[in-house]
């Protein structure tokens, strides 16, 4: 079998010829060091003050911006089949960098939805990019955002398009490029507007919720579309709907704010033929039974900080839904010993991948997941993971 | 016996009604009611301790929890502008920060409103908080506790590097320090050499509370 036959028969909660693996490769400093590249001191040019002025218009150029992005990922598709995944995930998003005197650095993004991300760097001096505050703090706020921003939506959707298609045409014959239409409905709610302040909204100005989160959802249809351009059988969403100890909002509150969302998410992917696979960081054990209802098709991540344990989800939901997961990313694959991961292969695979249905991934990226931890994991994957699974 | 506006307000704030709990709260401030400003205080305080317990229970979950703790705010706007927190007694001070390089903040901002409300002191550093920031807010508030936030594996070296700093300063016997977040556990409390791991904001400030009990 090759690697894509390998990924759709596991979906189709068939045996493959061995458990497919997966990356969640993205992040720079990941790339940088599987590649072999330096990082580069993109902060550091910003804060001269003459280049950080032509960075700025650069970076705001559409062309640039897209071919910065499809970089990145191109590089990560590179680094995973490097170390022999069978596919990995890609993530297109649309960003404007601004000067911010509330910014640490000076300099913030803002993304189309209405989210301010902080500039920085990771430990090694790569550009890091992370969600700071919202800039919609009122209705009125969010109604005035959204109407000015009608054309860098559609930007948006142009460049998502494009991106999962190109990255498809180069790398489609050696990996399998699974496009992931991120953030999600739920994120893109709340974000834009403030954790708090959406949670006194639901409670004070349900109605403006409602319209928020069905003008997020035809949005989102629209992007998950333009993902599946690349034609790719499966397609990821998702949100954060966990945290540590449990959901973020109580699971019929989502059913009644986003139950109906979500269902015209599944049901427009299986109109085009394709399979939905939800991500969700957290512990999301109360909501399981939630995705089955809105049909999607698989999850992934299960995040075991958060105590999210293999074999228990698979005993909760059985071959509804496949799963891909769940190595350890606080411990494991930073610093763990070759035996450590390897058991740990060994256990997933024996908690879950009994008649297909299941992917082996780590449980999420971030730039210290290490790079002979993930080859590790795809060599114990073959090693331990070939069909039929003993017992 | 019970008194009635005592009685409505609990029972609004734990519908989490926020207009009727105001409204409650505005007749005690008038002097429509038999009740004292103290006693509604009270009552607020311990509601919001109810709240917290069905968080830990899993009966309740994130979004309840944050929209008590705004009831909470304006609840105490109104009874007490003195009382920026929420019992009617002052449990001393603590120092609170998300570590440098991790801005999550949903977290540390839930321990900082209800820490508020318990009758702490609260001085927020807000995220992407450098050891030094620490330290210096240790040194000039001299805090019960010190509380810090991380959500990364990537900066939990931020930990050791503050309580080091600490150690290095003759602060640590002066001051005892608290960690909460998602990758962390009590094993990594241990390894840094914290005093205590809470895994949720409650847990977090009973632990203060006794160790402002017992300063
Ligand atoms: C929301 C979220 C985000 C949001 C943050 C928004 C914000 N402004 O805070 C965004 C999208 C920006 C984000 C970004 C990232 N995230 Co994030 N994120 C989460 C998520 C889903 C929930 C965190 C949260 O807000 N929970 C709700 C709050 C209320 O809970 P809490 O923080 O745990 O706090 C409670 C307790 O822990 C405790 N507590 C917390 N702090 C303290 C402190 C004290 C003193 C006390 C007493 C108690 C206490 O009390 C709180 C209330 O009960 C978690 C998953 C999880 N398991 O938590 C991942 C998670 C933390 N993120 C993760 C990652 C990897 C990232 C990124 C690196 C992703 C990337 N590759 O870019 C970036 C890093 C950004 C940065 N530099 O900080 C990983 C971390 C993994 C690891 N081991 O390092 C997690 C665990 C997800 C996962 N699947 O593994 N994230």
């Amino acid at each position: 079998m090759n690697f894509k036959e390998r990924i759709l028969t596991a979906m189709n909660h068939e045996e493959p010829d061995q458990v497919p693996v997966m990356g969640l490769i993205m992040d720079t400093a990941t790339v940088n060091h599987i590649l072999g590249k330096k990082p580069v001191d993109f902060v550091g040019m910003l804060q001269k003050p003459v280049v950080g002025t032509q960075i700025k218009s650069l970076l705001n150029t559409n062309r640039f911006w897209k071919r910065m992005y499809y970089d990145n990922f191109a590089g990560a598709l590179g680094s995973a089949i490097k170390l022999g995944f069978d596919a990995n995930w890609t993530i297109c998003t649309l960003m404007r960098l601004n000067r911010d005197s509330q910014a640490s650095l000076g300099w913030s993004w803002y993304d189309p939805y209405g989210r301010v991300w902080d500039l920085g760097r990771d430990a090694e001096g790569n550009l890091a990019v992370n969600y700071s505050r919202p800039l919609c703090d009122t209705e009125e706020k969010w109604e005035a955002w959204v109407a000015k921003r009608a054309s860098l939506f559609e930007t948006m959707i142009k460049n998502t398009a494009s991106f999962h298609k190109k990255l498809v045409e180069n790398y489609g014959a050696h990996i399998y490029s699974i496009g992931y239409a991120a953030p999600g409905i739920f994120e893109n709610s709340w974000q834009p507007i403030g954790f708090v302040n959406f949670t006194r909204f639901i409670y004070q100005k349900p109605e403006f919720v409602k319209r928020v989160i069905a003008f997020q959802t035809d949005l989102y249809i629209r992007n998950l579309d333009a993902v599946m351009q690349s034609g790719v059988e499966v397609v990821l969403g998702g949100d954060d709907l966990g945290q540590k100890t449990g959901p973020m909002v109580r699971p019929d509150v989502v059913e009644k704010l986003y139950g109906e969302s979500y269902r015209r998410v599944s049901d427009f992917v299986h109109q085009k033929k394709r399979k939905f696979v939800f991500h969700s960081c957290g512990n999301i054990y109360a909501l399981l039974d939630k995705f089955v209802e809105w049909g999607f098709d698989g999850i992934i991540t299960m995040e075991p900080t958060a105590g999210m344990d293999l074999g228990r989800v698979r005993e909760q939901v059985g071959h509804k839904l496949v799963l891909i997961g769940n190595l350890d990313v606080s411990y494991l694959m930073v610093s763990g010993t070759q035996q450590e991961v390897e058991d740990a292969v060994k256990k997933a695979i024996g908690d879950a991948a009994r008649g297909g249905g299941y992917i082996l991934s780590t449980s999420h990226s971030h730039p210290l997941v290490d790079p002979t931890r993930m080859q590790w994991m795809v060599e114990a994957a073959h090693k331990y993971g070939r069909y039929p699974i003993g017992n | 016996m019970p008194n009635v506006a005592l009685e409505e307000l609990k029972s609004s704030f734990l519908s989490l009604d926020m207009e009727a709990t105001l409204r409650v709260a505005n007749t005690v401030i008038r002097g429509d009611d038999k009740a004292t400003v103290k006693e509604a205080v009270d009552v607020v305080a311990q509601s919001l301790e109810i709240v917290g317990k069905r968080f830990q229970a899993g009966e309740w979950y994130l979004a309840e929890l944050v929209y008590a703790g705004e009831i909470a705010k304006e609840a105490m706007n109104i009874l007490s502008p003195l009382m920026q927190t929420g019992s009617s007694q002052s449990l001393g001070t603590i120092v609170i920060g998300t570590v440098a390089g991790d801005l999550h903040d949903l977290g540390k901002n839930i321990v900082v409103s209800y820490a508020r409300s318990a009758g702490f002191r609260v001085v927020d550093l807000g995220v992407d908080v450098l050891a030094q920031r620490f330290i210096g807010a240790v040194k000039e508030h001299k805090p019960v506790a010190l509380g810090m936030s991380c959500l990364l594996t990537s900066t939990e070296r931020e930990l050791a590097g503050v309580i080091e700093e600490l150690k290095s300063q003759k602060l640590r016997d002066r001051v005892k320090v608290i960690i909460g977040g998602a990758a962390l556990s009590e094993k990594v409390a241990y390894d840094v050499s914290a005093d205590a791991f809470a895994p949720d904001a409650i847990t977090g400030i009973d632990i203060m509370k006794k160790w402002s009990a017992s300063a």
